[in-house]
């Protein structure tokens, strides 16, 4: 009897099995040979990104990986990197962070001194804010008030002059909420990160 | 012979117009309304879709007589998976900027009705040759359709159209074009559009 | 107090913020098929909610017990489509044995689900969101549901009273179903932003 349930078994199910077997093999192939690849353009991607924002940098070195804590009480990784100028002195600090945007999550890429003191500029990872408002902090005018800015305490005003370089940053008009959620994610991470760096440091 | 050539011909014209799967069998349309913000990403699409398309009949046309009836959609959605698969695994190798951009729309084609529904009422009864043409031609009809689309939209939210600029410096974008609102309004005004012309003839 | 508040937030946002339907264009076949009645429509949405419920937090089991562990990440699709095919089989057959009044009510909607892009979209999006814990996977799934019934529903509202208005011969059926739709959608934006 069970030789016979077996049988039928097999008879219904042998075309799904090798198909199931033969897929599986596809695949693996396809995967190992682009894998490398695949990795390759993910390391580029940050890489062109941390190059932009610090052009005296020759290489990075991953640093440390931090742990830190959003405004919601939820924790997000960073992977600090070391920017190392071709003479091997350190140029400056990069690392990602991310936080609650207006529609979805913001991801940047951010570029510090190699005091933690001023800011080097930062840019957007990945965002879905509202295209032609709050899509608008992926632009380079409005990004190019935080390069040189102090690290951490930014402030936000909605009028001003956007061309002077200091804490307090001008919104962007009709997108208060993203600009303040770029302001936030900024302030949050630079403190925890300068802090838990130098504990690491001494 | 001549019958082959009068049945090739007629997949073709019914991919493309008469059963085009956006316009007419309004199939498959997350990735329609999803992708369609511009033309590169809709494109992109479009060809992942031929290519999931065309692979899936192929292997579904040749397994055709050893099927057996209950197993048949699991062995579909096995195969599609897999292909899927495969496409987003090229298209992170080969053009790792579009598979950020159309994220998780990539393997929802798993999903997309048009390619089982190709499976279920061609490939399944028909040659291998019947149903590589059927795949094209479906393909291309859907490619076609995501285009026009994203063009439309493409032009009025941002001035350009695949990133050069085609409008008149004093254009103001009209940002809702990119937003959900404009996929959901442009695609009903085009099949209005159709369906006058359609009615006209 | 905290982790109440965190999951209160993310249902929140599921069901009417990040509304699948709306602002993500998952599940759209059904939601222009089923839409023509609102009884209809609520079946359909109990249904997608009891199969999303199941199947997102069963994917999100699955994908981080084993997937992830043992470095099988490339396999996640046919993994998650499989599962919502079983969950889906499973489902119908717990029903019709156990609730036959519920499983006649349900019809011809349950097999129809598995090729509804709002669950494998949901599952897809749960792990691109990098959700961490279980009770949060397993909230948004059943948001996600919640989102769809809430949003068919009243598509299918407005459409019954479409059908008495006199709308242009071409745009009659689909086109007119879709503006209202954007329209819907735009409405819906209004919530982008509630929640900081």
């Amino acid at each position: 009897m069970p030789l016979k349930k077996i049988k039928y078994f097999a008879e219904q199910s042998w075309l799904l099995i090798i198909s199931a077997l033969c897929f599986g093999l596809l695949i693996a192939a396809v995967n190992a040979s682009l894998a490398p690849r695949i990795e390759q353009n993910k390391i580029n991607k940050l890489d062109d990104l941390m190059r932009t924002l610090l052009p005296a940098a020759e290489e990075f070195e991953v640093a440390a990986e931090l742990q830190i804590d959003s405004a919601k009480g939820k924790k997000t990784k960073s992977t600090i990197y070391k920017a190392v100028s071709k003479t091997g002195e350190c140029v400056g600090w990069s690392f990602n962070c991310s936080g609650a945007g207006f529609a979805d999550k913001i991801e940047l890429v951010v570029a510090v001194d190699k005091n933690f003191e001023k800011m080097a500029g930062f840019d957007c990872l990945s965002s879905n804010e509202t295209p032609g408002f709050g899509d608008k902090i992926k632009e380079a005018k409005w990004r190019k008030q935080f390069d040189g800015a102090p690290a951490g305490n930014l402030t936000l005003a909605k009028t001003g002059n956007i061309e002077k370089i200091d804490s307090e940053i001008i919104a962007i008009s009709g997108a208060t909420v993203s600009s303040d959620a770029v302001v936030n994610i900024l302030n949050n991470a630079m403190s925890q990160i300068k802090k838990q760096m130098a504990e690491i440091q001494n | 012979m001549s019958n082959t050539q009068y049945e090739i011909r007629d997949t073709i014209t019914g991919g493309l117009w008469k059963e085009n799967p956006v316009f007419r069998l309004l199939l498959g349309m997350c990735p329609t309304l999803a992708v369609t913000a511009a033309v590169k990403p809709a494109l992109t699409m479009g060809l992942c879709v031929v290519f999931v398309l065309v692979c899936s009949n192929i292997v579904v046309s040749l397994m055709r007589n050893l099927l057996k009836p209950h197993l048949r959609i699991l062995m579909f959605t096995l195969t599609i998976a897999t292909f899927v698969t495969i496409a987003d695994l090229l298209l992170k190798a080969f053009q790792p900027e579009m598979s950020a951009k159309l994220g998780p729309y990539i393997p929802l084609i798993i999903v997309n009705c048009i390619i089982i529904c190709r499976a279920e009422s061609c490939a399944s009864k028909n040659g291998l040759v019947i149903s590589i043409v059927d795949g094209l031609a479906m393909g291309a009809g859907f490619t076609v359709a995501l285009c026009i689309l994203a063009a439309i939209r493409e032009v009025l939210s941002t001035g350009t159209i695949m990133e050069i600029n085609v409008m008149p410096q004093s254009f103001i974008p009209w940002a809702a074009m990119s937003m959900p609102v404009g996929a959901f309004i442009t695609l009903g005004l085009v099949l209005g559009l159709i369906n006058k012309i359609s009615t006209k003839k | 107090m905290d982790t109440f508040t965190t999951l209160l937030m993310a249902f929140i946002s599921i069901v009417i913020i990040n509304n699948l339907v709306l602002t993500k264009f998952l599940g759209i076949c059904p939601y222009l098929g089923v839409s023509g009645r609102v009884d209809m429509a609520f079946g359909m949405g109990l249904a997608v909610t009891f199969v999303v419920t199941i199947s997102g937090t069963l994917t999100w089991l699955i994908d981080h017990l084993i997937l992830i562990p043992l470095d099988l990440e490339i396999t996640r699709y046919i993994c998650f489509i499989l599962v919502i095919a079983g969950a889906v089989q499973l489902v119908e057959m717990y029903i019709r044995k156990f609730f036959p009044a519920l499983y006649d009510s349900f019809g011809i909607f349950l097999p129809l689900i598995t090729t509804n892009c709002a669950i494998l979209g949901l599952c897809l999006f749960i792990n691109l969101w990098g959700i961490d814990n279980l009770p949060e996977a397993a909230v948004l799934s059943f948001g996600a549901g919640i989102g769809f019934t809430v949003a068919i529903c009243v598509m299918a509202g407005i459409r019954e009273n479409l059908n008495l208005a006199d709308v242009p011969k071409c745009l009659r059926g689909a086109p007119i179903t879709l503006i209202t739709a954007g329209l819907l959608t735009l409405a819906f934006m209004g919530f982008a932003g509630m929640i900081k």
